[in-house]
């Protein structure tokens, strides 16, 4: 088992650092950064000093591992436009979007599972159409649309909930609801699928023959060796979490690291963009990670495995 | 006590159909308390329906369509699924083929012992797991202290099907069905587990139906057998009665590719030309006549009825008479 984390360690290590490489390649070679900085109509001579002051007069390898030096460091840099440091301006947004991701998932974890374990259970019945309707909705839903919809009818016409802006609690439902229905969708396809795929196996009819219930052999049985493949889901699922967190940040005016992305991007402020990267990739590979070792928790055959 | 008490499970007339194919047509038979009942057969002759269909744990696409299942004078046809809970695993358990698969592989083999006796006795973990324990030693597997703690990844085919008898019999049934207990085993292991269940059949006075397509497995655990042949019985008859004088031509056949009583055969028993006609093509008349070498006219047309030839002996052919001619073919 220790060896098995470690190994995963290792790839964790290597993709990072792969996704870093990416990152700073495409951001240098996007155009010359400098010149964004710098006043409508300012002259060479100021133009060529501020590039040689942030550094981007030097060959671009040379950047590069300053850079990786300065990450080893944890030096993330400044940002160049508002001139604090890069990490300090991602930092006082991480919260905000942890809270999200926190409620998006309660969502996705809270309706997706008990609906895939109904659809399964009750396969064929009538309650599984109309949950199949459910999740066919939440699947086919894009991020923005299900969120101005959310925000029209809850908001607008029903007027219950706020629709922008993080403060108290009720203004994390909307955002929640709109960014945690597609993975809702996943989740509960995932577990129906597995549910079925473990109800076709002999155990479960050997657990029949020894007197136990459908539902006995569901809880104590079937949940346990279907979650192996759902965990493992949960954990990609994260990483397309932050992703649609991006959209649901601008849609909601949330003020999180996707609404932060977007801002930097536009103004071109790249370190800041290069710790956003940093920091979704690192969680990317620390969920997965995460993931992998749950699943060798849950099965004997890994966790035992020398 | 008479005759009539001694008889653990008793089964009239089952039939069951599959999109509307009598996969299983009529069988009837019954098994004595202590005693060893072989369903014999080749593969696809409806004898894992027949297990199923005893213990209610029919494949949805099954039918019951007639027949009355009756165990110590339940008739267990007329129970509720949550009834025939109560029955199943605590008077009348069943173990597969497949033993490793039949574990949950999360889960101690431990867990799944003592499982089997919470179900049907509200006790509290450590009784459970003192049985599960007394269970393991019944059943032959060392050490048992540490087996009830690990995982079924971690125990061979015969040590798993060991535990699916100590799961069958924890709560002390009247009557055992194996489905082919053996055939996933090697030819060692398959000998303990057929010792151990003939040991525990002495001991306990649990009735077994042996299913099997072995007739080495037969010779060597038998008391009775009754031979089935595309969802019909062919024969029926105490094992010596059988083996000695049997009545009906796949019988006779079937029989000939055994060595002798005492040595097991090594090659199963499928060693007759032609196969069990598919369930959409069973005919009007005798289901053996496509591979039969004595059949006449009236087979074809006309399904025998399984006829007394001696007692406690019964065949279904129309030219018994023929079959005697049949013993010495293959041999
Ligand atoms: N789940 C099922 N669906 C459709 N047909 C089945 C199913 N189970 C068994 N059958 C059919 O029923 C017949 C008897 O099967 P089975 O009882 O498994 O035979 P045996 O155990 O003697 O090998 C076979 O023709 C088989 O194809
Ligand atoms: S009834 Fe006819 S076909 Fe069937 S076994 Fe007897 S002789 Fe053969
Ligand atoms: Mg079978």
């Amino acid at each position: 088992m220790a060896r098995y984390v470690a190994g995963r360690l290792l790839q964790a290590a290597i993709a990072v650092f792969g996704v870093l490489t990416i990152v700073f390649v495409v951001m240098r070679f996007s155009g010359d950064p400098t010149l964004l900085l710098v006043p409508e109509g300012a002259s060479q001579e100021y133009v060529d000093a501020l590039r040689v002051e942030l550094g981007f007069d030097r060959p671009v390898v040379v950047q590069y591992v300053d850079y990786l030096g300065d990450l080893l460091r944890l030096d993330f840099g400044v940002s160049v436009v508002q001139r604090i440091p890069a990490f300090d301006i991602v930092a006082a947004r991480i919260p905000y979007t942890v809270l999200l991701a926190a409620g998006a998932l309660f969502v996705a974890i809270g309706v997706g599972i008990p609906v895939g374990i109904a659809m399964a259970i009750r396969r064929g019945g009538w309650l599984e159409r109309a949950l199949a309707g459910v999740v066919l909705t939440g699947q086919s839903m894009p991020t923005f649309l299900s969120g101005i919809l959310l925000i029209l009818v809850f908001g607008v016409v029903l007027g219950w909930l706020p629709t922008s802006g993080a403060g108290d609690l009720d203004t994390l439902v909307l955002p929640s609801v709109a960014l945690g229905a597609l993975s809702m969708a996943t989740f509960a396809r995932m577990a129906r699928i597995a549910i079925v795929d473990e109800l076709g196996k002999d155990y479960v009819r050997a657990a029949r023959a020894r007197g136990l219930s459908l539902a006995g052999i569901v809880g104590r049985h079937v949940l346990r060796n279907a979650a192996i493949p759902v965990v493992t889901v949960a954990a990609l699922e994260i990483g397309n979490l932050l992703a649609g967190a991006v959209i649901v940040e601008t849609v909601f005016a949330w003020p999180g690291i996707g609404q932060l992305a977007i801002q930097s991007i536009q103004s071109r402020d790249f370190l800041v963009v290069q710790v956003i990267v940093l920091l979704i990739s690192f969680v990317y590979v620390a969920t997965s990670l995460l993931a992998d070792v749950a699943y060798g928790m849950l099965d004997p055959r890994i966790r035992l495995a020398r | 006590m008479s005759e009539a008490i001694a008889l653990a499970l008793v089964v009239e007339n089952l039939t069951i159909d599959i999109d509307g194919a009598s996969v299983v047509d009529g069988v009837s038979f019954a098994v004595e308390a202590g005693e060893v009942m072989a369903l014999v057969g080749e593969s696809g002759c409806g004898k894992s329906l027949t297990a199923f269909a005893l213990l209610g744990l029919l494949p949805d696409v099954a039918t019951i369509v007639e027949g009355r299942i009756t165990l110590d004078g339940l008739d267990l046809s007329s129970l509720s699924e949550r009834e025939m809970q109560r029955v199943r695993g605590n008077r009348l358990s069943i173990i597969f083929q497949e033993p490793t698969a039949s574990l949950d592989p999360l889960a101690t083999v431990g867990a799944q012992i003592a499982e089997a006796y919470t179900v049907h006795h509200g006790v509290g973990r450590s009784l459970a797991r003192a049985k599960a324990r007394d269970m393991l030693v019944a059943v032959g597997i060392p050490d048992p202290d540490r087996r009830l703690t690990q995982f079924p990844f971690e125990l061979s085919g015969g040590m798993c099907q060991r535990i699916m008898i100590a799961i069958a019999l924890i709560c002390a049934p009247r009557v055992l069905v194996a489905d082919e207990p053996t055939t996933a085993l090697d030819v060692t292991i398959q000998a303990q587990i057929l010792d151990l269940m003939k040991r525990l059949v002495a001991e306990r006075g649990t009735g077994i139906v042996l299913i099997t397509h072995d007739m080495g497995v037969v010779a060597t655990i038998a008391d009775r057998v009754a031979v089935m042949y595309a969802g019909r019985i062919a024969e029926i008859a105490p094992v010596e009665e059988l083996f000695a004088r049997p009545s009906h031509p796949y019988t006779a056949l079937l029989l000939a590719s055994v060595p002798g009583r005492d040595q097991p055969p090594k090659q199963p028993l499928a060693t007759i030309d032609g196969q069990v006609p598919a369930a959409d093509r069973l005919g009007e008349g005798c289901r053996f006549v496509d591979r039969c070498p004595v059949a006449g006219d009236r087979c074809r047309s006309e399904a025998p009825p399984l006829v007394e030839c001696a007692p406690g002996h019964r065949a279904a052919c129309w030219h018994r008479d023929r079959v005697a001619g049949l013993a010495g073919i293959a041999a």
